[in-house]
């Protein structure tokens, strides 16, 4: 395969999609299998990705172009740095785990696999396009999926003041209910969350055609565009074009992500998917827009990122904060795991936001160690509620008797959310926090305070899901005792923990993206310019004489290149 | 002006493909009386046979490159008006074929109606070549006349005689104001020929002929504030003449419409820009705003087909070759969508009889061929990829966006996320809400053609769109008085693969 990895990831779900049409619906264990098939083969591929990635080369590696329309500029243009690597990975291991989480849907089996496996792949197109419109294309492909899964399999949540409450309160999510109309039905769920979603790209699209228009290159190339496009300093209403765009792509991507105030279709959407759209939703999904920030609102304007990448970091306190809470009051299991979900972005955010190699590196590790997080708790509370057609907590309890295995992978699910040494996500939050406290130490204390949120939230749900007295009437409850049912948990446990105990070459292919684009932003001379090969020479050069290009450097900017840390390799 | 007819043999190639319809059509009404016990599905299959013909011949003179100018430059055969001429054949093709089940709704003539379609489309192939006032007129008229009979064919049905009634007065109006129009811009410049007028002065005389001309013409492809023929005369027409008349008058018009304006009125261009941002944001907004209170298939298509008129008109109003070889593309792609939406009506209703969205429910379970067709074309209308229809409005907005016209972009990307809402929720009736009756749906055999060529036309573009606007755009070049040096394209730059 070498050369042409990419393709494989990308196309096999494709083709397991259109091979299904042709499969007749009775034959359940073809479908099941050609799906799971198509995504053990997507699988197999990004792990070879990950692992043959070249971290000491660095940059866009596996890269495929075909031109696609002359006219307006377009090629299929794919390729992964340090940052899609790991995202693509874990959008493949979502969705083979996803595949045996839905194992047992009854309904339209054949369609569910389908739609399933087209959200996938579209979403790992994102992950490794280098073109503006391709990242545009499959950004919104991966939206509209998510109608029929929700709306076809999903499942309807009470309103929000209908939740039993124990103590009392009348807890509601003031912003999520002002938006809803009292109404919480999948309809109305799925509904919001594709014209949310849509709306907010929209407004990225307008960024990225304002990006086409200016360039002048008449090219959606981001490679060409980066090196290229000259967007900076045009006066347009008051203010320069570059922020204008940048505001449009920020938020317009940023709406995925969920930062806070546009985080209101998330949880409902959460709470009405069937468990492995929310796995995949939660787990890559919301990554999209994380990423494509990355992608193109850092590639293409490094300097207007350092300017207007505050906003993120004040935001992200919101999203933590509020999540963190709202999270602590919800009753029903989705909407916890949902609003903590997007509480765990506003990390992510804050990673991004202090534009340092060791913060962002975290904030990338981050995305990967929570999509396996958040896969795991999504897929178990599913299992929980097709045992018990029941996602109240306060009505739940005691589960641990009828279902040990599920209990057992819940804690190790909730100690890798909260970031307990032993798990991936404990590297990462330690990264974004340490890389962040320079710049922002008052966003970092917020987040501390955000993992103790999580850790009481979590162990709340916890509680009240598995420990306790159990009512009767759930004494019919299974654990997951087949394969096929433990197989996706044992996965996503095994990755999380064992990215804890080998976690260099993740940290290094990470590193690898990070380390350029973070110079370009904050002016440091990119180490792309220099000859990767004969890296050392040029750093012996660099420190015994006086280099002419340190002189460029601005005076606050440590020198330090960002390959010095690597002399461990 | 000489009216010197200098006609030789070879010029009368150029007329090939006109000829050998109005023989064919002859021929079918020969047919039809000659041998009335004959079954209708012969009929229309011999139709089609005389359109492939035609199409095939159309085909040769593109590939070729056969081009000219007849009697005096009043018929102009250039790439642009093959296109057209492929576009309303092809349409034609696939409207008969969807006809077929339908027919037998018609108590009386059913023979004519064959007749009638292929009449309409030889004025539509005529509209397409106009390259001079009166032989707009002319062809104009000529097809509408067919039209005005196939709007009213359901007798029985009151709705459709009132649709025929509505379609009648307003259209003879429209006539009227297209006549008025000529008249004064023939006494304003004394020219007929478009390419004639590119030296006219400005006068408000000119200027009042030409409103009345963009009338005339607004009224065929339905923009606002000539729509109001649309939502009743769709509703009450019969289904495959709803097709047709939502997609082949237009591409005739529009063709009629780039001559005007970028050919004729060349010259002012700011003027009649603003115009058209103005009836285009009006169309979007209005068609789309409408159509979510729709409780019936037909209407909601005729208002999101105003609003897809608003589209295409954006790429009118930039007035580049850019944004004309966008408008073609984006023709093609709501040909595919929409004529793919009217078949699945047809077919549903000859099923359940119904064309209520109501009665859409459990489509989804009853026929999922039928429902995931249905789904694709109204995503592919939306602007969803990878169907075409996202292209095509990429396409439009892309040379919008080097006309710099931001405001006319974000009233249509707003547009956009309103028309998602309505076909979305026809998709909710389809897919999530549960069947009245849960019977499954019997399809036949010519409007699963339709429905698969649709498809494939939907799917193909969107997935592979270079060869379709390498045609749009070579469509456009030979139509010289449009290609301005300004849109000539920059090579992208080389891409630099490691580039770190």
């Amino acid at each position: 395969m070498g050369d042409y990895a990419l393709l494989y990831i990308l196309f096999t779900p494709f083709v397991g999609a259109i091979a299904l049409i042709f499969v007749s619906n009775r034959q359940t264990m073809l479908v099941r299998g050609i799906a799971a098939g198509a995504a053990l083969v997507s699988l197999l591929a990004s792990l070879y990705l990950f692992f043959a990635y070249d971290h000491v080369k660095g940059g866009f590696q596996f890269v495929q172009r075909f031109e696609w329309s002359r006219q307006l500029g377009i090629s299929l243009h794919l390729g992964v740095d340090g940052i899609g690597t790991p995202l693509v990975l874990a959008s493949s291991i979502l969705l083979f785990a996803g595949i045996f989480v839905s194992w047992h849907i009854k309904d339209r089996t054949k369609e569910f696999y389908i739609w399933l496996l087209i959200l996938a792949a579209a979403t790992i197109g994102v992950f490794m396009s280098l073109d503006l419109f391709f990242l545009f294309f499959f950004y919104e492909m991966s939206v509209i999926p998510m109608y029929l899964l929700l709306g076809m399999w999903g499942s309807h949540t009470k309103k929000y003041n209908e939740m039993t409450d124990p103590e009392g309160l009348k807890q509601r999510d003031s912003v999520g209910f002002i938006f809803n109309f009292g109404s919480n039905s999948k309809e109305y769920a799925a509904m919001k969350l594709v014209l949310f979603l849509s709306a907010f790209a929209i407004a990225a699209l307008m960024g990225i055609l304002l990006i086409y228009k200016y360039s002048g290159l008449n090219t959606f190339d981001i490679l060409v565009l980066r090196e290229q496009a000259k967007l900076m300093n045009i006066p347009v209403l008051g203010t320069t074009l570059d922020k204008i765009i940048w505001l449009l792509i920020f938020f317009g991507f940023a709406s995925i992500a969920p930062l806070w105030p546009l985080h209101s279709w998330s949880p409902v959407g959460h709470a009405a998917a069937p468990a492995a759209t929310s796995m995949l939703h939660a787990g890559v999904l919301m990554k999209l827009g994380h990423f494509s920030i990355i992608r193109v609102a850092f590639e293409i304007l490094p300097e207007t990122t350092r300017e207007l990448m505050p906003i993120a970091a004040v935001l992200c306190m919101f999203s933590i904060v509020y999540g963190g809470f709202v999270a602590f009051y919800a009753k029903d299991t989705k909407y916890v795991i949902g609003y903590s979900s997007s509480s765990h972005m506003g990390y992510v955010f804050l990673g991004m936001a202090s534009l340092d190699y060791i913060s962002l590196t975290g904030a990338v590790m981050y995305m990967f160690a929570h999509a396996m997080a958040t896969g795991m708790l999504f897929a178990m509370a599913g299992w929980v509620y097709d045992q018990t057609h029941s996602r109240d907590i306060p009505s739940l309890g005691g589960l641990s008797n009828r279902m040990p295995f599920i209990t057992g992978c819940f804690v190790v699910a909730c100690m890798a959310s909260i970031g307990v040494p032993g798990t991936v996500n404990f590297i990462a939050e330690v990264m974004i926090i340490v890389g962040s406290w320079n710049k922002y130490p008052f966003q970092v204390i917020v987040a501390v305070v955000g993992i103790v949120l999580t850790l009481a939230y979590l162990f709340k749900m916890m509680r009240g899901l598995f420990y306790g007295p159990m009512d009767q009437k759930y004494s019919h409850a299974h654990d997951a005792v087949a394969v096929a049912d433990r197989l996706p948990l044992l996965i996503m446990i095994t990755v999380s923990i064992g990215f804890f105990f080998f976690p260099m070459h993740l940290y290094h292919v990470v590193r690898s993206g990070v380390d350029p684009l973070i110079a370009k932003i904050i002016r440091v001379v990119p180490v792309a310019a220099l000859d990767r090969d004969s890296l050392h020479v040029k750093r012996e050069a660099r420190a015994d004489s006086s280099p002419q290009n340190l002189a460029a450097l601005p005076g606050d900017v440590s020198p330090l290149t960002p390959y010095a840390s690597r002399s461990d390799q | 002006m000489t009216f010197a007819f200098t006609m030789s043999p070879s010029d009368l190639l150029l007329l090939l493909p006109e000829i050998l319809l109005t023989s064919w059509l002859c021929l079918i009404l020969i047919i039809d009386f000659s041998f009335p016990r004959l079954p209708n599905e012969q009929l229309a299959y011999f139709s089609i046979a005389g359109l492939v013909a035609t199409l095939g011949c159309l085909a040769w003179f593109d590939i070729t490159g056969i081009t000219g100018n007849l009697f005096a430059n009043m018929f102009a055969l250039d790439r642009m008006a093959l296109f057209f001429k492929m576009f309303i054949v092809g349409s034609t093709i696939l409207v008969i074929l969807a006809s077929i089940d339908y027919i037998h709704r018609f108590k009386f003539f059913r023979g004519e109606y064959y007749f009638l379609i292929m009449m309409s489309a030889l004025g539509m192939m005529f509209m397409a070549s106009a390259n001079d006032l009166l032989s707009v007129f002319i062809a104009l008229e000529f097809s509408t006349i067919g039209f005005y009979v196939l709007v009213t064919y359901l007798r029985e049905d009151m709705a459709s005689n009132e649709a025929g009634i509505k379609f009648f007065i307003l259209g003879i109006f429209a006539a009227g104001l297209l006549a008025y129009g000529i008249s004064l811009v023939y006494g304003e410049t004394g020219k007929l020929v478009f390419s004639d007028m590119k030296a006219a002065q400005a006068t408000p005389g000119l200027a009042i002929g030409f409103l009345l001309i963009f009338g005339a013409l607004g009224f065929k492809i339905g923009v606002v504030p000539f729509h109001s023929w649309i939502p009743d005369t769709y509703h009450g027409s019969p289904t495959p003449v709803t097709a047709f008349l939502s997609i082949a008058p237009k591409g005739a018009a529009f063709a009629i419409l780039l001559r005007m304006f970028l050919v004729a009125l060349a010259t002012f261009k700011p003027i009649w820009a603003l115009l058209l941002v103005a009836t285009s944001i009006l169309s979007m907004t209005y068609g789309n705003i409408v159509a979510i209170a729709q409780k019936n298939m037909k209407r909601l298509l005729a208002y999101s087909g105003i609003a897809q008129i608003g589209n295409v008109l954006i790429g009118l109003a930039t007035g580049t070759k850019m944004g004309s070889d966008a408008m073609l593309f984006y023709l093609l792609t709501y040909l595919f969508a929409n004529l793919g939406a009217f078949a699945i009506i047809i077919a549903v209703s000859e099923a359940i009889g119904s064309e209520e969205i109501d009665d859409y429910s459990g489509l989804g379970r009853r026929s999922p061929f039928l429902a995931f067709s249905m789904l694709i074309f109204l995503l592919s209308l939306a602007g969803v990829p990878p169907l075409a229809g996202f292209i095509g409005k990429l396409y439009i907005f892309v040379a919008a966006m080097k006309e710099g016209l931001y405001a006319l972009i974000t009233v249509g990307l707003i547009n956009i996320i309103i028309s998602l809402y309505y076909y979305l929720i026809v998709v909710k009736k389809m897919y999530i809400s549960e069947p009245h009756d849960s019977s499954p749906l019997k399809v036949s055999g010519p409007i699963t053609v339709v429905v698969y060529v649709c498809l494939a036309g939907t799917l193909v573009i969107g997935i592979y769109p270079q060869p379709f606007t390498d045609w749009v755009v070579s469509a456009i070049l030979t139509f010289s008085n449009v290609a301005d040096p300004t849109a000539s394209l920059p090579v992208p730059p080389a891409v630099i693969p490691f580039g770190g």
